[in-house]
């Protein structure tokens, strides 16, 4: 239980709307931050710095354009949707047939 | 508005963005530089679809002053007034036509509308624009753009919120699918936005609601219309556990053909890319929207099926991710809502869509442009639910308007 408390709760709206006009971190370090991943560990910082000198890799090009659509993984998703569990949580969110989760909103 | 000369340029850097900061310059009049655009990639500067963007608010404006650096990784963009379609600003019988040339097919043409919608209310006239050509992609892309048909059901009903609901119309002339490089797409769209406003209305939404009904478009294009079926019914079988109230529309239409440009046949036509998708719409009971949208890619190779399964599922977690606001919509809203009264907008949204890289930097452009920063704060108690973010108008408005 200690180990859950110690560890930095993510998704904390306070810790967003402080990171959010600290132009030091790039947006995407904000968001990996706040979501609470793994933080940037030593090796991947070296590799970053390898990075300068081989950079414009081919999956780079695709990945720094704005998109609207967010890029999806369909295989985990259909899992997802197809679990008993996520679906009668889902539920509460649709106006349908019997309200199992009401009293949610 | 303070004097021209005297107003200092607000600098950017990078390629990312940029069709959101040119419209904040041109809805806010203030001049912005952008530079290192691309500057490490092999292919440096601006693409050939970021300088066809800039040629259409030049179309939509009357004073803008543009300068690109040689190699193009540097901008200067000193915004004009939007007039719309004004007559002899480019406009025809009152119809701007905007050509997208072959060379910009990567992008579907939801990548100019969005904008161009953003652009609209805040513009002197009525705002009515064709856009056609080789490049123009009627369908969602593989880069990630939603179909002409996601921004006609679920971006501008969102205007309806903000007090922007009449004469607005997104005819699709002719439809097209993404095509493979090299090869042109060729369709047709027509953005009709006759409602203009000096302010618009400040938001208070915080209730998602539940997901009543479910609308969407299954397209065809130059392929057979069974494809549609397959899809249709792929999708209907996973959401009608969900919703019994899903409908989806289908729509096949023939390849569009474009004029060859050859010398040795010139009365000669070619056939545009064929392929097919699927867009859906999820209303909720306060009539928020979330929308998904997947597309056969240019190389083929996707059962209809597939495509089905894809976007129900796209759906899906779309809605998952709660809020009364979905990903795709939330630059729309946000801005809208930074470009109203000088008072306090609400609205919720879920935490997957605001810890995006894209709303996080939305905030930070806003900031740049003298925008008050937003307000966060968690929906109840619940640490896990939905963030309010509050949004001060800044009360610029329609400039065209101010003069009474």
């Amino acid at each position: 239980a200690r180990a859950m408390h110690d560890r930095r709760r993510p998704y904390k709206t306070s810790n967003l709307a402080r990171m959010m006009y600290d132009l030091t971190l790039s947006p995407a370090e904000v968001v990996s931050k706040w979501r609470g991943d793994a933080e940037v560990s030593e090796e991947e910082k070296e590799e970053e710095a390898e990075v300068f000198f081989r950079k414009s890799k081919i999956g780079d090009a695709a990945n720094a354009e704005d998109r609207s659509i967010p890029i999806l993984d369909y295989v985990a998703l259909e899992e997802k949707f197809e679990d008993e569990n996520t679906i009668e949580q889902l539920r509460s969110r649709f106006a349908s047939g019997h309200m199992s989760g009401k009293g949610s909103d | 508005m303070t004097d021209e000369t005297t107003q200092p340029l607000i600098h950017f850097e990078g390629h990312r963005h940029l069709t959101t900061r040119l419209l904040l310059s041109t809805l806010t009049g203030r001049p912005i530089r952008i530079s290192k655009i691309r500057s490490s990639s092999t292919n440096p500067g601006l693409t050939r679809y970021e300088t066809n963007f800039i040629r259409l608010l030049d179309a939509v404006t009357n004073g803008a002053q543009i300068q690109f650096s040689m190699t193009g990784t540097t901008l200067v963009y000193r915004p004009g007034l939007i007039t719309g379609s004004a007559e002899g600003l480019g406009a025809v019988g009152g119809v701007v036509r905007h050509e997208i040339p072959r060379e910009c097919s990567r992008r579907g043409v939801s990548w100019w509308l969005v904008p161009l919608c953003l652009l609209a209310p805040f513009s002197k006239g009525n705002v009515n624009v064709v856009l056609h050509g080789e490049g123009c992609v009627t369908s969602s892309t593989p880069t990630g753009d939603v179909s002409v048909d996601t921004v006609r059901t679920a971006i501008l009903p969102l205007y309806k919120n903000f007090g922007i609901d009449r004469n607005i119309e997104l005819r699709v002339l002719k439809r097209s699918c993404c095509p493979a490089p090299g090869k042109g797409a060729g369709g047709e769209v027509q953005l009709v936005f006759g409602h203009q406003v000096r302010l618009p209305k400040t938001l208070h939404l915080l209730n998602p609601g539940r997901v009543k009904r479910i609308r969407g478009v299954a397209y065809a294009v130059g392929v057979s219309g069974s494809n549609n079926a397959r899809m249709i019914e792929t999708a209907r079988g996973i959401l009608n556990k969900f919703v019994p109230d899903t409908y989806i529309f289908s729509d096949v239409s023939p390849t569009p053909l474009i004029p060859s440009s050859s010398k040795s046949d010139p009365s000669g036509k070619s056939k545009g890319a064929v392929g097919f998708g699927l867009s859906l719409v999820a209303e909720s009971s306060t009539n928020c929207l979330y929308s998904a949208d997947v597309a056969s890619p240019p190389q083929g190779g996707t059962t209809p099926e597939d495509a089905g399964k894809q976007c129900a599922y796209q759906l899906l977690e779309k809605i998952s991710q709660g809020g009364c606001v979905e990903v795709t919509a939330v630059s729309t809203m946000l801005l809208l809502m930074a470009m109203g009264t000088e008072d306090v907008g609400r609205v919720v949204l879920g935490r997957e869509v605001l810890g995006t890289e894209e709303a996080i930097q939305l905030g930070r452009d806003f900031k740049e442009f003298g925008f008050a920063g937003w307000g966060l704060r968690d929906k109840g108690e619940d640490a896990e639910g939905e963030v309010v973010v509050s949004v001060v108008g800044r009360g610029v408005g329609n400039v065209g308007r101010k003069v009474a």
